[in-house]
């Protein structure tokens, strides 16, 4: 149940910690796990905030980068089609760039498995496992 | 103007049961619902309309069936002219009781609990799910560790039960526990053909006070993950070697582990 304003963790290694929803791709009000949103970075995770100083031409997010990502964890119920219910602790997404292809390497933590039947593959491959 | 014969209109065996039940009106409190699967003939019963819009005949079992409630039409020894203006009896004429008149049965009361155990009985033949959810020693509780394995493989899902939502066929728990460092709570129906077993890993050390604990939400009292205490009991239990924790529950088996 994302919306605009909403603070999201990310969970990859881009460089983004926390960003923020300010779209949802698609005729929606309500970002749930598999939708694609966009978002601002909002913080940095602490390793690569520190060499960004350094080196800036990394090619990872930056604060203040806008980008889309994909949710992969919601705090909201998500009912599956048998009848469970998944719900996680926390928010979370993957950053994603216009193509679709993840601008991470690694994903770290667990993401739903709805992402499956959206098609979202490439970050299924990536997650060390699904819920 | 109504000469189109009765198959051609199929809502006309609806209006005459309807306009019978008007008729009754005074003398029936209520007309029932039967049973989906109606037998062709009952005795003492007034026979359904002949007609295909309640025939639906099973192929396997040469059963009628339909897919719509029938209405049971009352007693009548003759069928009213649909020509006439039917008369309403008066609202002051004696009642009689439905159970009373000839070819009535009463329903129950409350038809759930019977669709229920219809339902559970097909999904559950052995009982062996019914029994897990029974109150009693070996059934389980808020606060033990569960174990899901699913049908289609898969990593089997096990966390501490928070609740137990009784519901008939709709009987499901909700288990939490932590994956990669983050909470995750899953809601599981307990009938549901997919839930291969339900296994309890580990009993509560006391009984929990609450039906539903959900302070396990809260940091102070979360048990985090419970991956090694399921590690441990399946060391015991020596399930590890072969693919016997998904092949047991393969036959739509929940085995609760005795103690």
């Amino acid at each position: 149940m994302l919306q605009l304003k909403s603070l999201i963790n990310c969970i990859d290694n881009s460089g983004a910690a926390v960003v923020e929803c300010i779209q949802i791709i698609g005729q929606k009000k309500l970002a749930s796990i598999g939708d694609r949103i966009v978002v601002v970075v909002q913080k940095q995770s602490p390793g690569h905030a520190a060499g960004m100083s350094a080196s800036s031409s990394s090619g990872k997010v930056k604060r203040g980068d806008m980008r889309h990502a994909v949710v992969v964890r919601t705090k909201q119920r998500v009912t599956r089609r048998d009848g469970s219910v998944v719900r996680f602790d926390d928010n979370a997404c993957v950053l994603i760039n216009k193509a679709g292809d993840p601008v991470g390497t690694r994903v770290n933590g667990i993401v739903g498995q709805e992402l499956r039947k959206r098609k979202w593959s490439k970050i299924l491959s990536m997650a060390p496992m699904q819920a | 103007m109504n000469v189109a014969p009765l198959s051609r209109r199929p809502l006309g065996c609806l209006k005459t049961a309807l306009r019978q039940s008007r008729q009754q009106n005074a003398l029936v409190c209520r007309s029932m619902a039967t049973a989906t699967a109606t037998s062709q003939s009952a005795p003492g019963l007034a026979r359904l309309p002949d007609h295909n819009f309640y025939q639906l005949k099973d192929s396997k079992t040469k059963k009628l069936r339909s897919a719509f409630a029938v209405y049971q039409t009352p007693m009548v020894k003759t069928e009213p002219d649909p020509k006439k203006v039917v008369k309403r009896l008066p609202r002051n004429a004696p009642r009689v009781p439905a159970e009373k008149l000839p070819g009535f049965l009463i329903p129950p009361p409350d038809p759930m609990p019977m669709l229920h155990a219809t339902q559970i009985a097909r999904m559950d033949p052995t009982g062996a799910r019914t029994a897990l959810l029974a109150k009693t020693r070996q059934g389980a509780r808020p606060g033990d560790i569960l174990m899901v394995t699913h049908r289609r493989g898969g990593e089997p899902f096990s966390g501490v039960c928070m609740s137990i939502r009784r519901a008939g066929i709709d009987s499901a728990v909700l288990l939490r526990t932590h994956l990669n460092k983050v909470g995750v709570e899953m809601w599981y129906k307990v009938y549901n053909k997919n839930v291969a077993g339900i296994e309890i890993v580990k009993r509560a050390r006391k009984r929990a006070r609450r039906a539903r604990l959900t302070y396990l939400r809260q940091p102070k009292h979360d048990m985090g993950s419970v991956s090694e205490i399921v590690a441990q009991w399946k060391k015991t239990r020596k399930i590890m070697s072969t693919r016997g924790g998904g092949q047991k529950g393969g036959k739509g088996k929940a085995k609760p582990a005795k103690k």
